[in-house]
Order: C-alpha cells, then structure tokens, then sequence
C-alpha cells in the first residue's frame, strides 16, 4: 500500500509536489522579484560586482542597469551558453568563469557585491560558499543571496528537505552571521498569488 | 577572458596566484590586445592547471570537472 493509493492524498501530494517545484523553477523569479531584490542594494557605476551562479544570466542582466560589468561565475557549462547568447563571451559587460561557488577563483577583497540568486539551494555546504562571499568580498562589500522561503506545511518541508535546502529567516540568520556578516537583513519576494516564495538576504562584510 | 583579470583571480583550492601558460590571443578586429581565448591557468603553490576553453577560464576544483585529462 504506497501513499498514492488513495486519491485525496494522491491530490494532495502533487499539489505540494507542485508548489515545491514551483518554489525551486527558476520562472518564479521574475523581472518584478528582480527588482525589488536590486533595490536593497547601493551601487555605484564602477563597482566590481560579482554573480554566484549566474546561469543564464538573467540577474547578471539587471545587474548591468546598474553597473557597467559584472563578473559572472557559474559551474554549468550549459547554463552559460545561455548567457553568452545575451551578453557574448567577452568582456565588457560580463567577465565570465566556470567554478564552483564553495571554492571561488577569486582573491580575498575584491568584490564591492557578491549577489547570488536561485543558487544556494544547490550548494551542499551553504555555510562554506558563505564564507567564501565574505572572503572575497571587500570590508563593508554588499552580499544577497536569494534562496527559496521554507514552505509552511509539514508535508511539503518533507519533501523539501529531501529534494534540497530549503531555509527560513531563522535559519537565514544564523547561516550569515555564523559566515561572519554584519547586519543581515531579510525580505521575503514573490508573484502576488504566492508572495513569500522566495527569500532574500543581504548583509555586509565587517570593515 | 582579459589578461588583466589574472590580478583577481586566484586558485580555488588554495587561493594563490596563477601563472598563464601557453597563452593564445584573439585576433580578430573586435578584439582587444590582451583577449585570450586558449592557454592554461597554474597555480604558483600546488601546480593544479586550470584550462581556458573558447575564451573562458575554466576554475572548476579538479573533482567537479566533466572531462578528465587525458
């Protein structure tokens, strides 16, 4: 006797199977979402800016409203393809890498911004690739990361824990104070008919 | 990838400084001078080789890597 046997909680179990999928499909980040998340960031024109997990490029495209380059970093080689059909390969405006977001290519103090969207609920040790933000970020450099909200029920957390991350405010907190940043702040993004998918967080590097 | 961007970029299992070997440069007319698009990135400390493929430098720790070296 498997769950799916009984109809209602077959219906039941694809409705949060589908709200999980939901959560994690990359077209529930929109151009709206986007925004608002740029927002709760200071740019300058010439800041050196760098997208973790960049994939297709689609913030690397509202980064560059604001900045004049981005450096965009990503481990996919066919996600990247993507990009460089809307940016092309070479720089400017986007200087782009194959790596991996726990063991960054870059020097300690570099970046004025590291932003990071859609991406840490892939990676297997979210604390490491944290630390690895404050490390290459300059003193006082901007960090966000969104990542999908923890979802309500107790059945889609099961399923979200067992597909991948999945973090609340709480634990939000606690993941980017313990990765050493200072004044981290949440604020939680969505479409109108699901306005807490995703949550969004930013800090800062201690000067 | 630009030349320059060797002053930031660093070794992802050590964080030291990489040397460019064997480096090619673009020479087409939307080019700039310092463009590369072939060569290899290694590590000043631990000798690992990063590979540039078709411009982009591939910065991938040696165990995520697809390709294995033949």
């Amino acid at each position: 006797m498997g769950i799916l046997e009984n109809k209602a909680r077959a219906r039941l179990f694809y409705k949060y199977l589908s709200k999980v999928y939901d959560q994690v499909n990359p077209f529930i980040w929109n151009e709206e979402m986007r925004a608002d998340a740029l927002e709760l960031l200071e740019f300058e024109d010439d800041m050196t800016v760098l997208d973790v997990g960049c994939g297709t490029g689609f913030a690397t495209e509202g980064l560059l409203e604001h900045v004049d380059e981005v450096y965009g970093l990503d481990q996919s080689r066919h996600q990247l393809e993507q990009a460089y059909e809307k940016f092309g390969k070479r720089a400017p405006p986007v200087h782009f890498h194959r790596g991996d977001a726990e063991r960054l290519p870059f020097a300690t103090d570099t970046f004025d911004v590291v932003w990071s969207s859609g991406s840490i609920e892939y990676w297997p040790n979210p604390i490491l690739a944290l630390r690895e933000f404050r490390r290459v970020l300059k003193p006082g450099g901007q960090v966000l990361v969104v990542g999908p909200n923890y979802p309500d029920s107790f059945l889609a957390q099961r399923l979200a824990d067992s597909i991948m991350l999945f973090y609340d405010e709480y634990e939000a907190d606690a993941m980017f104070k313990r990765a050493g940043f200072e004044d981290v702040k949440h604020a939680f993004m969505g479409p109108s008919y699901d306005p807490d998918v995703a949550i969004t967080t930013v800090g800062r590097a201690p000067e | 990838m630009k030349e320059s961007l060797l002053e930031i970029l660093r070794c992802p299992l050590d964080k030291h400084e990489l040397e460019l070997e064997d480096a090619e440069y673009a020479d087409d007319e939307n080019a700039n001078e310092d463009e590369v698009v072939s060569g290899t990135l290694v590590c000043t400390e631990c000798g690992e080789r990063y590979p540039i493929e078709d411009g982009i430098p591939n910065l991938l720790p040696p165990d995520m890597r697809e390709e294995t070296p033949a």
